[in-house]
């Protein structure tokens, strides 16, 4: 393991904000999460503080910027859900960078979202069915997502509850 | 050819100390050729110090002025709930210090909890230059990955007194994994079941080759081998009161006879399946006569004694490897640590828990420090033989309106890393914006542990979402916090370390050092500290024009004096940077914001840190695109007449944070 040189870490310092997180991890877009990791450490065995520790207090500060943003970078990467928030960010030109906390809301106001509809007509078909099922009215509820399935033939949350509620009663 | 460095695993009840030598690691024994070194220290009639084992052995006949297990109050409020608890069962005296810190006082003297584990690190020194023959300075030093900033930050602080440099805070469950894979080329997956005197540990690491990365960690900073000893103590001296209706807990030297009697029967424990305890002239009664203790305690009664707490190790660990997203049967190796790791208790729990055998090949007393001295040496080599990935253990919270808090970086994630987040007052037209930081894993802010307040001001007020504060919250390889105000306008960085409100400033830190290197390890007198006190209790800011300088004075001065007299104080500061040191302004420069810390009269506060632009004329801000959901920004402010920030919404939760502490 051998630290970077100035040189490195000037030019890095200099082009990191026009890289994205997969471009200044060195790997594809299609990179699997297994091989992520290995391309993880193979970066780290050149690019982590610690290897860089006895760098001179300027080079070091530098560095440390550097290695904040891959960290940050690797932590997006490696879970899959904030990896989706952030391929569709990028996408949509959205911006290089996210933030921890915005990749994981992104994707829970999403999960929120596919669970309560995303049609008006998908949701308010929605609340009749949960209204049938709370009066123990099966028939009026698998009746009713129905309907929503025909405003939102791919949500997948209305689909398994169909399901749910057409299997017969075990008890 | 590179530094002599040293790993210090300072341990609540033992320390130890190692180090790496050309490639060779040597676990280096103190002059009675003992490997670990109790964490005692012991003050004598006469003024001098002794710490170590001859320490522990001064417990029983003087224990208000022999000082154990100080590790649990590192970085602890005095108002937390482990100072209560030392309180009651510890012969030394524990008084509250500025800004609601622990102190310890001893023979009419005040000590800081990092100046009492100083004593104990710089003995770890002195044993490794013994050793060594040699001076040496640098060292790393262990801490419970589960320790929060402010406990990190005291340890850091304890190593500085003592002398060292200290190249790196690494989580005692990480140093023994390198310890144990090092240099072995292994691709494998691990726990590390890390049972201290003080605090449990769990961490789980892929090590690929010379890549130690830590998975996840979970831990638990109420639960060790003390707590073992606890039960036992409160079985005999139960015991005692059945037999002869006299409470041993109520003479603090019997008390002392039966925590020694207690710890030494669990280390038997740990060989013998049976164990006689006998301790004779326990106490003398009120009748002169002296009374004497027996009792028979067998591994199997012991087991059900501490069922209970071995139980509670197993949901820590099953938290941890849920967070890692691993199974029992993903791991290919089981670490021990800790002395009570010794008990065969824990090891056959431990190996049912996790359905295979620990490694046996670890010394669970040494494993750590050696750890910590294979980084040691990494770290100051232009060769890194080994890198490690950490985590950090705690969500990194702030304070969200109605008393709760919301995490900003989450546990478990990776080291070191930067977020930022955009701050916009609570209403239209306030004047200033409160930020509280804590960390720990609960929404309720208040059953978080507080690191710091900061307030930002100074912004002209205008609608709410016109105004937007960028604050970068910054978790370095040490776990240490630091957080990064950015000035609404210039989008300059002012940065501050949050300093640990309870625990020393650097100005103190120095002034113990000056005083230590007169007095050398000898106490001096009560001078040094009445010094440091008020420097403490003085109110500093320390401001940054645009022309770089800096200035030093007090809060209730700052609007009282002219330009000129701004001028002078900032000339004397700049001649003596040290006056500034209680924030770290290092990283400051070309910043027009204003960095304060005060006592809050009314208590609640604990030291904040105050960020107000002064030297630019204040301007409208613009914030475009400023998206901030009315539940994330802060506690709510007005300005009173005088120009202080009076706090009225949300009020009465920092009240009772803070007030109920006050009171207990």
């Amino acid at each position: 393991m051998s630290k970077l040189s100035r040189l490195e870490i000037d030019a890095l310092s200099k082009i990191i904000d026009e890289l994205n997180y997969y471009e200044l991890l060195q790997v594809k877009p299609t990179i699997s999460s297994r091989n992520l990791k290995l391309a993880y450490y193979e970066i780290s065995r050149t690019h982590h503080p610690d290897v860089n520790s006895t760098l001179d207090d300027g080079a070091k500060e530098t560095y440390h910027r550097i290695s904040k943003v891959m960290t940050e970078a690797y932590c997006v990467l490696r879970d899959p859900r904030k990896r989706k928030s952030y391929d569709e960010q990028l996408a949509s030109d959205g911006g290089l960078r996210i933030q921890l906390a915005a990749a994981r809301a992104a994707h829970a106001k999403k999960d929120s979202e596919k669970r309560m509809g995303t049609t008006p007509q998908g949701k308010q078909f929605l609340l009749k069915a949960e209204q049938d099922m709370r009066r123990d009215d099966t028939p009026g509820a698998i009746q009713n997502v129905q309907m929503a399935l025909t405003f939102e033939p791919n949500n997948a949350q209305f689909k398994e509850l169909l399901e749910t509620l057409r299997k017969p009663k075990s008890e | 050819m590179a530094d002599m460095t040293i790993g210090i695993d300072l341990g609540t009840s033992n320390s130890c100390v190692s180090t790496m030598k050309d490639g060779k690691l040597e676990v280096l024994s103190n002059a009675f050729g003992e490997n670990t070194t109790a964490s005692v220290v012991a003050f004598h009639e006469d003024g001098s110090i002794t710490v170590g084992n001859a320490a522990r052995a001064n417990i029983i006949h003087d224990p208000a002025h022999t000082v154990s297990s100080a590790k649990r109050l590192m970085g602890r409020y005095h108002f937390s709930e482990e100072a209560r608890k030392a309180q009651a069962i510890c012969a030394y005296e524990i008084t509250e210090g500025a800004n609601h810190s622990v102190r310890i006082r001893v023979r009419e003297e005040d000590f800081s909890l990092p100046e009492i584990s100083a004593m104990v690190l710089r003995e770890m020194k002195q044993v490794a230059e013994a050793r060594l023959n040699k001076k040496v300075t640098k060292a790393v030093i262990t801490v419970p990955a589960y320790f929060n900033d402010n406990q990190r930050q005291a340890t850091k602080d304890a190593g500085q007194i003592a002398g060292l440099e200290v190249l790196r805070i690494l989580n005692e469950p990480t140093a023994a994994a390198l310890a144990y894979g090092f240099g072995k080329g292994l691709d494998q997956k691990v726990a590390v079941y890390d049972l201290g005197g003080g605090t449990f540990d769990i961490s789980i690491l892929e090590i690929g080759q010379d890549i130690f990365e830590v998975l996840a960690t979970c831990g638990d900073t109420f639960l060790g081998g003390d707590d073992f000893d606890d039960r036992i103590l409160d079985m005999l001296a139960d015991g005692f009161v059945a037999k002869e209706g006299i409470n041993p807990r109520n003479d603090p030297y019997a008390f002392e006879k039966l925590k020694v009697a207690a710890e030494a029967a669990k280390k038997s424990l740990s060989v013998d399946d049976e164990v006689e305890i006998r301790i004779p002239d326990v106490l003398v009664g009120e009748d002169g006569e002296t009374r004497s203790l027996e009792h028979t305690i067998t591994a199997v009664a012991f087991g059900t004694l501490i069922q209970d707490l071995v139980q509670r190790t197993f949901k820590v660990c099953d938290e941890a490897m849920q967070q890692a997203n691993v199974t029992v049967r993903d791991l290919d190796g089981i670490i021990l640590v800790g002395g009570p790791t010794r008990l065969p208790i824990i090891r056959d729990a431990v190996t049912k828990y996790f359905q295979q055998e620990p490694k046996a090949d670890v010394d669970p007393d040494e494993v750590v420090s050696i750890g910590a001295a294979i980084h040691a040496a990494s770290l100051v080599s232009d060769t890194s033989d080994a890198v490690l990935l950490d985590v950090t253990p705690l969500d990194l919270c702030i304070g969200v309106a109605g008393g709760l808090c919301e995490p900003v970086i989450e546990c478990n994630t990776p080291l070191p890393i930067e977020q930022s987040r955009k701050f916009s007052p609570f209403k239209d037209h306030q004047e200033s914006v409160r930020l509280k930081v804590y960390q720990g894993g609960s929404r309720q802010a208040e059953e978080n542990e507080l690191l710091g307040q900061f307030e930002f001001s100074g912004f002209t007020p205008g609608l709410r979402s016109d105004i937007s504060i960028d604050v970068s919250f910054e978790i370095n390889a040490d776990g240490i916090v630091n957080v990064i105000a950015k000035d609404p306008e210039s989008g300059q960085e002012a940065s501050t370390k949050i300093t640990m409100s309870s625990g020393l400033s650097a100005n103190e830190i120095e002034s113990i050092m000056d005083r230590d290197r007169t007095a050398d390890v000898q106490r001096t007198g009560p001078d040094a500290e009445v010094a440091s006190d008020s420097m403490t209790d003085d109110m500093l800011i320390a401001s940054y024009g645009m022309d770089n300088e800096l200035e030093l004075v007090s809060e209730d001065e700052l609007n009282e004096l002219s330009e000129d007299e701004l001028e002078g104080i900032a000339n004397e500061v700049e001649n003596d940077p040290n006056a500034i040191s209680m924030t770290d302004v290092a990283d400051l420069n070309d910043t027009t914001l204003t960095l304060a810390i005060d006592d809050d009269p009314d208590g609640p506060a604990i030291g904040k840190v105050a960020l107000k632009t002064v030297s630019v004329p204040p301007a409208p801000v613009t914030a475009p695109g400023a998206d901030v959901d009315p539940d994330t920004t802060m506690t709510d402010y007005s300005t009173g007449d005088d120009g202080s920030p009076d706090e009225l919404f949300d009020r009465s939760d920092s009240v009772n944070l803070m007030g109920d502490h006050n009171e207990e």
